[in-house]
């Protein structure tokens, strides 16, 4: 009789359309205005790779030492370096990084002893062309310059 | 640390059942296997199954070895829900040799089976639905053989399905 | 088969997908049709296939890690916890309590967040359309916690083999506690949408049934083996990564049908909340666990397998004492239960196929690897 009741007077679903409506409260509003409003990352994010440079003088942190290279599973890091016959050691002279096939596994930065390489809070890698997501080291070092809208 | 025997009720029944079938019951890393005979796996599964509750075989895959005359090592992985307990049938076959379907005594192998030839070209004797299952029918090779290099493909097949050189 | 109508009409054959929303990704399924009824289905899979088994045979053991997440990617840590424990198993090393512990915590939020997707996109295909916002929202949370902790949302990369490589980030337990108790008055309210709803119940009651025998021949495993009254876990019946410690239940269920299964799930992720609860509070100090330096695991093969959200996860692994597996045998849950779509599906109605794809919880990345 009960079960009867409830199914004449449509409980369940009026059960349902009280939960949808106690959820039209604003402070449930959870959609975010991008690119008005920019996403706050976790500081952990692995995002844009980027290429450290000493803020004191301007020169890389890099040693040229290719761990990050060897370390990469997809192999699309790629270091040149230059044996540098005063200091007896190796120079950066090239560093390209195909952003196209790498999958942010964060391996290369993990490897870098010097902590040169890494993955910044940068997410906005898209790119016009397949050759626009090949880094060289001055863009790994610039890091990204999106677009910022305003509305 | 090496195999060690795997003693205890079921081998004893098992080599008691099966004789010089079976050559070896070890024990690695906790985990007891049997290898046996190519022949003797099926009915080694339905033993397994209906007197020994083996009643679910988790999986059917197998390793390449392309320098050893028997080419193949295939694995049958089974679990006994009432026993708590897993046990591995290892087998090794020649290229060309056809094993038998398990399709009958456990259904869960035709998809298994079939996997295991597209990927390694084993045909299973008696098998419903002997097809490729993940890559094209047409397709030519078998990628997980250990001389099918990383980035090879099926030229034509690329070509004349995706008009492209290359997927690579 | 069903029995032979009169009116002997000759079979209708449709194509279901692969671009079809409900069929969760590129499944094809091809329905030999009498009239609604379905007499029979075929599977058409791989068009996802990317040869994981191969990359993982052309890879050192570190750097297959991050190829496993790309399996089930909406189970990503569990995928990983996976591949890890194998390693380690082959290696004979185990990771230190603290790495167990917070592993146990991120596999069971990725378990809700598995559920929580599943839950969503399920309702969407049955015609409800409310629950996928709020589902999405609170997955939302979780992937938040992923973010924090290891750097990416999806494909996250979280553990290492022997440990972890991330410490926890400040105000960690924090936010798993106001997660847990955010979440379980949310579950309530999805079982307050959806449980009684009669179009819900209608559409899912009866629809689909595996019964326990036949889930054991198909290899079937995860909620649909329990919803079919078998109380199997493996977390309970081979304890791994320190499972033995918590206190929980398995939720089970008796018909098999696809109403069960819904049931089953529902209560899963109130117990992963309750285990979570527990982890967080007992979160030993100590070492995270370091990745060896090298990994050159001595000959010999293992099996190692784990609960993942949708069934028992395999990883079969080879080695032949080089720095690279000789060979990686993934067992997807997600493809063998698919198997069993035909037996589900034959002699129902053609409608009952979106809602039986929907139950069974595939991923096709991890069908077709
Ligand atoms: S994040 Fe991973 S894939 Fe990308 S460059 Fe680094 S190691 Fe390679
Ligand atoms: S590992 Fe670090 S220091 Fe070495 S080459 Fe790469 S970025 Fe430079």
């Amino acid at each position: 009789m009960n079960k009867f009741l409830r199914s004449i007077f449509l409980v369940d679903l009026f059960q349902g359309l009280w939960v949808t409506f106690r959820n039209q409260n604003p402070k449930y509003i959870y959609t975010e205005q991008y690119p008005g409003e920019r996403p706050k990352v976790a500081e952990r994010y692995r995002g844009a790779p980027r290429l450290n440079i000493n803020p004191d003088n301007g020169e890389t942190l890099c040693i040229a030492c290719n761990l990050c290279a060897l370390a990469c599973p997809e192999t699309l890091i790629v270091v040149g370096s230059e044996r540098n016959e005063q200091t007896r050691r190796k120079d950066l002279t090239t560093f390209t990084y195909d952003l196209s096939r790498c999958m942010f596994c964060g391996l290369c930065e993990d490897a870098c002893p010097v902590d040169a390489l890494e993955l910044t809070q940068d997410f906005e890698l898209a790119a016009y062309t397949r050759d626009g997501a090949i880094w060289d080291r001055q863009m790994l070092e610039e890091g990204p310059r999106p677009t910022r809208y305003k509305f | 640390m090496a195999a060690t025997p795997w003693e205890g009720e079921l081998p004893a029944a098992l080599k008691q059942r099966f004789g010089d079938q079976i050559s070896e019951c070890s024990t690695y890393l906790g985990q007891n296997f049997a290898v046996v005979k190519a022949e003797a796996v099926i009915p080694i599964l339905e033993f397994l199954k209906l007197e020994a509750d083996f009643d679910y075989l988790v999986d059917i895959t197998a390793v390449d070895y392309p320098n050893r005359t028997e080419r193949f090592e295939l694995f049958y992985i089974l679990y006994s829900f009432a026993r708590n307990e897993r046990v591995r049938i290892k087998t090794a076959i020649a290229d060309g040799y056809k094993p038998g379907t398990a399709t009958a005594v456990h259904s869960v192998a035709n998809w298994l089976e079939r996997e295991v030839f597209d990927m390694f070209g084993v045909q299973f004797a008696g098998h419903p639905d002997m097809r490729r299952i993940l890559m094209p029918e047409e397709w030519e090779g078998f990628p997980l053989r250990k001389d099918y290099s990383i980035i090879k493909q099926d030229d034509r097949w690329v070509k004349e399905n995706l008009g492209i050189e290359s997927g690579q | 088969m069903p029995e032979t109508t009169f009116l002997d009409s000759t079979e209708l054959v449709l194509n279901m997908g692969p671009q079809h929303p409900s069929t969760h990704g590129v499944l094809r399924v091809i329905l030999k049709l009498d009239g609604e009824k379905v007499m029979g289905t075929e599977c058409v899979i791989g068009y996802l296939h990317r040869g994981v088994e191969k990359i993982g045979e052309n890879r050192t053991y570190l750097q297959f890690a991050p190829y496993v997440d790309r399996m089930d990617y909406v189970a990503a840590v569990s995928n990983g916890l996976g591949y890890c424990l194998a390693v380690e198993k082959l290696l004979n090393i185990e990771a230190p309590p603290r790495a167990q512990v917070t592993r146990v915590i991120l596999t069971e939020l990725n378990r809700v967040a598995s559920h929580l997707l599943w839950l969503g996109t399920h309702a969407l295909d049955i015609g409800a359309i409310t629950p996928v916002f709020y589902t999405f929202r609170e997955r939302e949370e979780v992937l938040k916690i992923f973010e924090n902790y290891c750097g990416a949302r999806l494909t996250t990369h979280a553990f290492r083999i022997g440990g972890l490589q991330y410490e926890l980030y400040d105000g960690f337990e924090e936010q798993v506690k106001a997660f847990c108790d955010m979440f379980l008055p949310k579950v309530d309210e999805y079982e307050e949408l959806l449980t009684n709803n009669r179009i819900w119940v209608n559409r899912l009651k009866g629809v689909g049934i595996l019964n326990a025998d036949e889930c054991k021949e198909f290899g079937v495993t995860g909620p649909v083996l329990r919803a079919a009254g078998v109380s199997w876990d493996l977390r309970k019946a081979q304890p791994y990564s320190g499972y033995e410690q918590y206190d929980f239940e398995i939720p089970t269920a008796q018909n098999g049908d696809t109403y069960d299964r819904y049931g089953v799930r529902m209560r899963e992720m109130r117990q992963s909340v309750r285990i979570i609860r527990q982890a967080v509070d007992k979160i030993p100090a100590g070492p995270i666990g370091k990745t060896p330096k090298v990994i050159k695991p001595p000959v010999g093969e293992a099996y190692v397998s784990i609960e993942a959200p949708k069934g028992e996860l395999g990883y079969f692994i080879v080695s032949d004492n080089s720095t690279q597996p000789y060979r990686v045998r993934v067992r997807p849950p997600s493809f063998i239960n698919l198997q069993a779509l035909d037996r589900m599906v034959r002699g129902g109605l053609v409608a009952d196929v979106v809602a039986i794809i929907g139950t069974i919880d595939i991923v096709l990345g991890e069908v077709d690897r």
